[in-house]
């Protein structure tokens, strides 16, 4: 997907709708008189990516990860992170079929948890996807 | 027919994208509306606006284009007018607030940088900072992983030390960074980032700022920054 051609000239303008809607939804000049278009569902974009909470999963995610660790090799091992905003641009993509943002913002988090766990060297318990969930019904 | 506003630029901008596709389907072409030394960029608005993804590029779009010609206030998307002469009486309303604004935002883009800790390098780091939870993840492992409880006690330690960490890594962005350029506005309220942080950065210091960045990411392995820009000045429009 290309977005914002005209944004070419300086290195990093590669920027997909998702790196910015946060800011074209949350930032920009308001004007009072103006009717704003309803943002319902919006807040789905609040969900945590990758988030330190306190809470039992988290600490058994960390000790496990610890566990795994090897303290001989350098910290600074590449990651291997998966090209995450490739992979949210094709999946955003199909949010277009729904329409409304809410569909759209709806997949682009699902491609976040997706891409998120097949960067995963194993499954994620069940019961942390659970939890995430509730916590998004609650906000 | 009401009246969608992308943004206000000065009279003499003289390269707004006119005639362009906007938000819609079929796209409204883009069009200005005059009040003084102002100019409004707007369209037609649909019938029924929704934050559709479509409509949410083509503001991104237009402004982009637009704000390549010269300095242009973004609008938050979204935002409609009853018709064009309620969009005169609001650039009249404003005019000098809005021209004052115009002329700071001369020639500056728009940065937004994220960051969040590498999972694995922040570990390390943290394990590597303190004996104490080095010797406990050691007697975890020698163990066979621990007790439930005390890979808890473990993993509810380490939490601790990555949250201290967030928030002293959050100012290092902050301060790394801030230098490059000229005004900076913590972004919108959202989890998920140690930082998220807009930078207003000159054109022309556009190089410096991602050299900063790149400074940064070497100095701090265990961030993974992720840099947007350059884009219309949302976060700066006063």
């Amino acid at each position: 997907m290309t977005v914002v051609p005209a944004q070419q000239g300086g290195s990093g303008g590669t920027s997909g709708l998702y790196d910015v809607l946060e800011l074209v939804l949350d930032r920009g000049l308001v004007i009072d008189a103006f009717v704003r278009v309803s943002l319902v569902g919006i807040e789905i974009l609040k969900i945590d990516i990758r988030v330190v909470v306190a809470s039992v999963d988290t600490y058994l995610r960390f000790a496990e990860a610890c566990n795994r660790l090897d303290l001989e090799a350098g910290p600074h091992r590449s990651p291997g992170l998966p090209d995450l905003v490739g992979e949210i641009t094709e999946s955003g993509a199909r949010g277009k079929s729904k329409g409304a943002l809410s569909g759209a913002a709806q997949t682009i988090s699902d491609a976040f948890k997706e891409a998120r766990e097949e960067s995963e060297p194993e499954p994620r318990p069940r019961a942390r996807r659970t939890a995430s969930r509730r916590k998004e019904e609650q906000e | 027919m009401t009246t969608y506003v992308y943004g206000i630029a000065r009279r003499g901008h003289g390269r707004l994208p006119e005639r362009m596709g906007g938000i819609g389907d079929p796209p409204c072409p883009v069009r200005t509306v005059e009040q003084g030394d102002l100019v409004a960029l707007v369209s037609d608005a649909p019938q029924e606006l929704r934050p559709k993804r479509r409509d949410l590029l083509a503001h991104q779009n237009v402004l982009a284009e637009a704000g390549a010609g010269g300095p242009v206030l973004p609008m938050r998307f979204g935002g409609v007018s009853p018709d064009d002469d309620a969009v005169r009486a609001v650039l009249a309303e404003h005019e000098k607030r809005y021209l004052e604004r115009l002329e700071a935002l001369d020639g500056k883009v728009e940065y937004n940088v994220k960051a969040t800790h590498d999972e694995e390098a922040v570990l390390h780091q943290v394990l590597a900072e303190n004996a104490e939870l080095r010797a406990m993840s050691d007697a975890n492992r020698k163990a066979g992983g621990g007790t439930y409880e005390q890979k808890l006690r473990l993993g509810e330690r380490i939490a601790a030390a990555v949250q201290q960490r967030e928030a002293t890594d959050a100012v290092m962005v902050e301060r790394a960074l801030e230098d490059a350029s000229e005004e900076r506005s913590p972004g919108p309220q959202s989890t998920g980032w140690l930082a998220n942080i807009s930078f207003l950065v000159k054109r022309e210091h556009t190089a410096e700022f991602l050299a900063a960045v790149d400074t940064l990411r070497e100095r701090a392995p265990h961030l993974v920054l992720q840099v947007h820009g350059p884009l219309p000045p949302y976060s700066f429009t006063g």
